[in-house]
């Protein structure tokens, strides 16, 4: 009997990773599928420099170009399955080989896009936002879709938005900016430059000046909190679980000045370990896992998008095409910056809620990076 | 004209006078480990430092390495600064010594020339020796600073070929001899791993460990020899070493919240002892319940203000501690939600090893995060009790080995979590704290019972920014815990769920006996007898399932059964603190009724 173990730190998944343990080794009766948990990357590390390393690894942040190298290159594995290369969505090999390597499939990917609630924009008598609308665009809609009453609260905003400095970043990829270089070296250059200062500004008015994004602490007597907002910036899960219903449509994100093409995309990554003794076995259940059971929405195959509808959906199909333009954040390039995250959401805080000022905010960030 | 010139020489007083106040202020707040005003500081201060640099040496690139040099030493030595309002001149000086240092190529950097003067080098026709190492990464420098010199353009391509020579040069002494030919292997030979394998009779695994671990030892090393610091061996500083001596800790003092249980072994050192009920109570861990929303996972037993807490109850037991506290960058770091706001802390041991020699040295033992406790634990709080720079160890606690074990330096500066504290002193505030115990044990009791109930009703004020990170506390996580063994989605993780069974069950054991003994009177203290007694049970149902469900490590899933089991047991705890809860609720509205009568 051969052992493939699986490690993983996604918990919410788990019935269908032991629904695909259960079909391979049926197909395979000579292999046991050992599945076991970590509650995060850390501990997943111990396990792989333990003399009992896992085969296959499965994180919640994809590990561009392997820069642990605790990975093995799964270039090789999708070159000899014919078609496998052109299934896969371009876009996401395009980030996932970040440096050439592959060091695992992506999963659970999401870019986030604009669910509007269809309804508040009839009561409002406001036409459908399209995908040529700009920021400028949006603010207006969102000032004019923003209710309070006259105390100034809020039973409806705008614009729904989180303060989180990852879910700014792709308004400031659309306007040509970046939070560091592309090599992750330095932040120098590029979160202080004009594209990317000109971005945050737009963003930080929209919840201080126009008043259409909730501030963080900020009353609202919206009743139902997934639904105070009537545009919001969602990612997959969001939408699967709060937006589905008829009365929500979807838009891509708005055009920034700078007229550029681009998102930012969050996806968790399984691979299989240097330390693997039988990587083939291992590949053939991530394969089986991964692309031949419906494990995770979306796929990360055409075929299998096809083959669950999901290319004609109203909503799905629009986040599928998103896929072409996804591009790396700043937390994946460079570990540092992704550290000090925190650090750094805690002055988006002051810039919206106390006005500190946007580009000497943004010129200080070059000394986390 | 004149009096314009006088105006605007006040002018210029006034604004450096204001800068010089706006200084002190910021290297007073850094000196008490504020990074983000140290980061305020060199904001103010990069570009002018940048300016003496490249006055000194004539060289941009090398400017930018000495300002970058200086920043780190000023930030390591900031605390020796005592005049605080001299930290221009002061900061100043260390530009100065670290742009000498490199010019006159002495120390570790005594094969470095300015980089601009490389390309002359190269035409003063010496000959490359292609044997040695060091000749070849300086031929290699000089041609990346001749082209340079011809592609102006991309002086950022120069530097980064120099600094990637600066670095080999430095890895190349630091690494073990195999260590150091599978690198040259696949660097400068350009093996594949696979190949380099074979020549080594290794599994690949195993070269890509040796890579990973040379490319971790490059790392150190490069800082190491930036800040112009001692080589780690061989060097010529003096060895010392100490070992306290470690006070008696008997198995009933202690508790697996480990926090709790070091605090408790740090107070023994000093001889304060405290009872473990007392401190469990006072602290309120015993009233603590946190679970993560995404499964059984144990990292809600960590979720809180880790500096906030130990600060404000080390104050409430009378002692003033500082506390060294940072993440790294290049590491994976455990218990995010916890850490998410430390500051980026450099991986070097002269960060940190001198906090602990400090301590250890006044006869004072060290609180340290140990993110390599022998299992089934993966990182608890323990008490560092001890170095020896020979053997480069340090000695501590360990919740599995009674008789402590020892952690390399290396272990302790690799730590991804740098969480470290010592008591300075204890406050004259705490001397009256203990004179005027009796009077204020009631208002203390009445604190904690407030927690108690506020925590349970409403959850924990501590969350995570970290938007994926969610915890439910109080009396809701029960509702959360039993959804994760009863929901289709997840499964519960067994071995997390262990620990949260064995840390909870004595949690509450402690709330029961903490309880017993506050000073409440009349129909409170009857009150809060009932709440001990519901403790007590809700104490049993979780000792019940701690021994269905024990701390061990396992990737064992669970059987319907089983989890039927749990669910019941945990039912069962809900209910007895559910009543506990209100039996306290009960207490408090009769002290209050008795405060009004009085």
């Amino acid at each position: 009997m051969t052992e493939i173990r699986f490690l993983t730190q996604i918990a919410y998944n788990m019935r269908q990773v032991m629904a695909a343990k259960e079909s391979f080794e049926k197909i395979n009766p000579d292999v046991r599928i050992i599945v076991e948990q970590s509650k995060d990357y850390f501990e997943m590390m111990q396990s792989f420099k333990s003399d009992e390393a896992p085969d296959i690894i499965e994180t919640g942040g994809f590990q561009v170009s392997n820069s642990d190298g605790i990975f093995i290159d799964l270039n090789p594995y999708i070159a000899e399955i014919e078609g496998l290369e052109e299934d896969l969505y371009p876009g996401l090999l395009r980030v996932a080989r970040n440096s050439g390597i592959l060091p695992g499939l992506p999963i659970e990917v999401s870019p986030p896009l604009i669910i509007y609630n269809k309804e508040m924009f009839d009561q409002a008598g406001l036409a459908y936002p399209t995908e040529a609308w700009t920021w400028d665009d949006m603010v207006e809609l969102a000032r004019k879709l923003t209710i309070r009453d006259e105390q100034g609260i809020a039973s409806q905003f705008g614009f729904g938005l989180g303060v989180d400095i990852e879910w700014f970043e792709p308004f400031v990829m659309r306007n040509g900016g970046s939070y560091v270089a592309p090599d992750g070296s330095t932040s120098r250059g590029y979160v202080d430059s004009p594209a990317t200062i000109e971005a945050f500004r737009k963003i930080i008015d929209a919840f201080r000046v126009h008043n259409i994004i909730r501030k963080p602490g900020e009353q609202s007597s919206a009743t139902d909190e997934n639904d105070e907002s009537a545009m919001t910036f969602c990612f997959i899960w969001n939408t699967h679980h709060h937006k589905l219903h008829d009365r929500y449509q979807v838009v891509g994100l708005p055009v920034m000045p700078g007229g550029k093409e681009a998102n930012m995309i969050y996806m968790g990554g399984a691979g299989i370990t240097t330390k693997s003794s039988n990587p083939r076995l291992a590949w053939e259940f991530l394969r089986h896992y991964m692309l031949e059971c419906h494990s995770w929405m979306p796929p990360i195959s055409k075929s299998q998008a096809e083959e669950r509808g999901l290319t004609e959906h109203r909503i799905w199909s629009r986040y599928l095409k998103e896929l072409d333009h996804v591009q790396l954040s700043g937390y994946y390039l460079s570990k540092k910056w992704n550290a000090s995250r925190q650090l750094i959401n805690d002055e988006i805080h002051k810039m919206i809620l106390e006005g500190a000022d946007v580009a000497q905010t943004l010129r200080s960030w070059t000394r986390f990076t | 004209m004149e009096a314009e010139k006088a105006a605007c020489t006040v002018n210029d007083r006034q604004v450096s006078v204001e800068q010089a106040e706006l200084d002190q202020t910021l290297v007073e707040r850094a000196q008490q480990g504020d990074t983000e005003a140290f980061g305020e500081l060199i904001e103010q201060h990069r570009s002018k430092a940048r300016g003496w640099a490249e006055r000194m040496t004539g060289d941009p690139h090398m400017a930018d390495d000495i300002v970058q040099d200086a920043l780190i030493r000023a930030f390591l030595h900031l605390g020796s600064l005592a005049d605080t309002s001299r930290f221009l001149p002061w900061f100043h000086r260390i530009v100065r010594n670290q742009a000498n240092m490199r010019l006159r190529r002495g120390g570790p950097h005594r094969k470095e020339r300015p980089f601009a003067s490389m390309g002359a080098a190269v035409n003063d026709g010496s000959e490359v020796d292609w044997e040695n190492l060091d000749s070849i990464l300086y031929h290699l420098a000089s041609t990346a600073a001749a082209d340079a010199a011809v592609r102006d353009h991309d002086p950022a391509e120069s530097l980064l070929r120099k600094e990637m020579y600066e670095t080999i040069h430095a890895l190349l002494h630091c690494l073990a001899p195999k260590e150091s030919a599978i690198f040259k292997a696949y660097f400068f030979s350009q093996l594949q791993p696979e190949e380099i394998a074979t020549m080594y009779r290794m599994t690949t695994g195993s070269i890509y460990t040796y890579l990973h671990r040379s490319r971790q030892k490059l790392r150190k090393e490069h800082i190491r020899v930036s800040l112009g610091l001692i080589p780690e061996k061989g060097g010529s500083g003096m060895t010392r070493s100490k070992v306290l001596k470690l006070p008696e800790w008997p198995v009933q003092s202690s508790v697996k919240t480990t926090f709790m249980d070091s605090i408790g072994r740090m107070l023994a050192f000093l001889d304060d002892r405290h009872g473990t009920a007392e401190l469990m109570g006072h602290s309120s861990f015993a009233f603590r319940m946190k679970i993560s929303n995404q499964t059984t996972f144990a990292d809600g037993i960590y979720m809180f203000d880790w500096r906030r807490t130990l600060l404000s109850f080390m104050e409430e037991l009378g002692y003033k501690i500082t506390i060294l506290c940072g993440q790294l960058a290049d590491s994976p770091i455990p218990l995010l939600g916890a850490v998410e706001r430390f500051p980026i802390v450099l991986p070097i041991e002269e960060a940190v090893l001198p906090f602990i020699r400090k301590y250890i040295d006044l006869g004072k033992p060290v609180l340290y995060f140990d993110t390599l406790a022998v299992k089934p634990f993966v990182h608890e709080w323990s008490v560092i009790y001890g170095y020896d720079d020979e053997q480069r160890i340090v000695y501590l606690t360990d919740q599995m080995l009674p008789d402590g074990k020892t952690l390399s330096y290396d272990d302790v500066t690799d730590n991804p979590v740098r969480f470290a504290a010592g008591i300075d002193e204890f406050l004259a505030k705490g001397i009256d704290v203990l004179a005027q115990r009796g009077s204020k044990l009631r208002k203390q009791a009445e604190r904690t019972v407030r927690f108690a109930v506020d925590y349970a009703r409403q959850g924990c004020d501590y969350r995570p920014m970290t938007s994926y990170l969610q915890y439910t506390s109080g009396l809701a996580a029960y509702d959360r815990w039993i959804g994760h063994l009863s929901n289709t989605y997840t499964v519960p993780n067994r071995y997390g769920m262990g620990q949260l069974c064995m840390v909870y069950a004595e949690a509450k054991r402690y709330a029961s006996l903490y309880l017993r003994r506050v000073p409440f009177e009349g129909e409170a203290m009857r009150m809060v007898l009932l709440a001990s007694e519901a403790y007590e049970q809700t104490a049993e149902a979780l000792e019940m399932l701690s021994s269905t469900v024990p701390f061990i490590r396992s990737s064992e899933m669970f059987s319907p059964q089983l989890l039927e089991t749990c669910i019941t047991y945990l039912n069962r705890a809900k209910e007895f603190e559910t009543a506990a809860i209100g039996y306290l609720e009960k207490a408090l509205a009769f002290n209050m009724e008795e405060k009004g009568r009085k």
